[in-house]
């Protein structure tokens, strides 16, 4: 490979090993940092130097990830994969109004609950209800993987999110229940959590349960989140198997 | 999760540049509390340190397509993109590198405890790469005092200034050591 600048590789060594170790000075950090964008050779000896260093920070005890950290990860791939929308101009973008349309939505939603109710109405009374349950989820709390929450599908039409032990929700707080599938933009709120009850959900309203669909509890404003997305820390988490 | 083992980062990089987030959950499940435990020792702070994993993982996403065999260890590029983030987040935050002397003399200890401990359970870590072991050997060559500086500069992030009051030596001497150790970590490294 032929170089731009007539610098002995020695040199280079030393600057990109220097770069690793990150004791260069600010000016000739951003110095290398130029030259390193166009040379795929200084890259290499970069990506060379750190993976033997990498053998020493490898011996530190490990400090577990936390698995809302992988939730907010997907979260923000679901916001870059979905075009850009300012929300600075979103009175006047037909599209984000279309989304904010509040009195849209509360009507459609109302269609879907009215929908739904008269076709469970209708196969409550067509045909027997299943009491197996087809399809579970395991929430637990992020920190310490306890258990916190089942969710599960033992009727065609009705998810039951049950608490395994006492529920803790804080004065003028509530506890969201949100459900993101693969391929969703974002989660979709399933309703708030009231002390002690069991929370269902008609799951007519929802598509399909996919497997893996991820389920999470957030500590919000008693009246919900205020952006309909989630807000709050994770107070648990788990993803949906068919049985 | 202890060993990387086998683990296929150049390939796991290409189906991420191809949009594939199975792909990048595959790299979250494998390095991610290793990328934390080294930006924490970095940042000495959790949620910064979190803030800033989450950041590098949205930025191999967003450049897993710039990566290419021609570069090198694609584990490295992952460490040098998350190690750069962290070292940038430095600048806005004030991590306290004083006052913790003991705690300073034990990390030192154990480092040096360590490297001239048992080589086995080294090689075991880093068996995946024989070159890493090799840099462990190398660092033996290192004078302890001279170690030392490269050791908090990388393990730390710790600045050359920082370095050179810890270990109460002038500024120019520790620059010379860790060049000198550079140079001579490159030539063991042949």
């Amino acid at each position: 490979m032929n170089k731009e600048t007539p610098k002995t590789p020695n040199i280079d060594d030393q600057l990109a090993g220097q770069y690793v170790l990150g004791t260069l000075t600010v000016e000739k950090r951003s110095a290398f940092e130029q030259r390193l964008a166009n040379s795929p050779e200084l890259q290499k000896e970069v990506n060379q130097w750190q993976a033997h260093f990498l053998s020493i920070t490898d011996r530190l005890e490990p400090v577990a990830a936390p698995q809302p950290l992988s939730a907010r990860i997907e979260r923000s791939l679901d916001e870059l994969e979905q075009p850009p929308k300012p929300i600075t101009q979103a009175s006047t973008n037909p599209i984000a109004s279309f989304w904010q349309n509040l009195v849209l939505w509360r009507g459609i939603s109302m269609a879907c609950f009215v929908l739904a109710m008269v076709l469970g109405i209708k196969l409550h009374t067509a045909a027997p209800v299943l009491s197996e349950p087809t399809y579970i989820a395991v929430l637990v709390q992020p920190e310490n993987k306890t258990p916190g929450w089942v969710i599960q599908t033992s009727h065609s039409n009705q998810m039951q999110l049950v608490p395994l032990g006492a529920v803790e929700i804080p004065a003028g707080k509530a506890l969201q229940f949100w459900t993101k599938a693969e391929g969703w933009d974002a989660p979709v709120s399933l309703g708030l959590v009231k002390k002690g009850e069991t929370l269902k959900v008609d799951i007519n309203k929802l598509p399909p349960l996919t497997e893996n669909q991820l389920f999470e509890l957030t500590l919000e404003q008693e009246t919900g989140s205020p952006t309909g997305k989630p807000t709050g820390p994770i107070t648990s988490i788990g993803r949906g198997i068919s049985m | 999760m202890s060993s990387s083992t086998g683990f296929d980062y150049e390939g796991v990089l290409h189906q991420c540049a191809q949009g594939d987030r199975h792909a990048l959950r595959q790299l979250y499940e494998q390095e991610a509390s290793r990328l934390l435990t080294v930006v924490l020792r970095i940042l000495k702070n959790r949620p910064l340190s979190e803030d800033v994993v989450h950041d590098a993982f949205i930025k191999i996403w967003k450049n897993a397509n710039s990566y290419h065999q021609e570069l090198g260890s694609a584990r490295g590029w992952v460490y040098t993109l998350t190690r750069n983030l962290a070292l940038n987040a430095l600048k806005h935050t004030n991590r306290q590198v004083l006052a913790e002397p003991d705690f300073l003399l034990d990390l030192c200890d154990n480092q040096v405890l360590a490297s001239a401990e048992e080589s086995n359970e080294m090689q075991a870590l880093a068996e995946d790469h024989l070159a890493q072991a090799s840099l462990q050997t190398c660092l033996e060559y290192l004078e302890p005092e001279r170690k030392l500086c490269v050791l908090h500069a990388y393990v730390d992030g710790y600045t050359q200034d920082e370095i050179a009051k810890l270990i109460d030596k002038p500024l120019g001497t520790v620059k010379s050591w860790i060049k000198r150790s550079l140079n001579a970590l490159k030539e063991c490294l042949k």
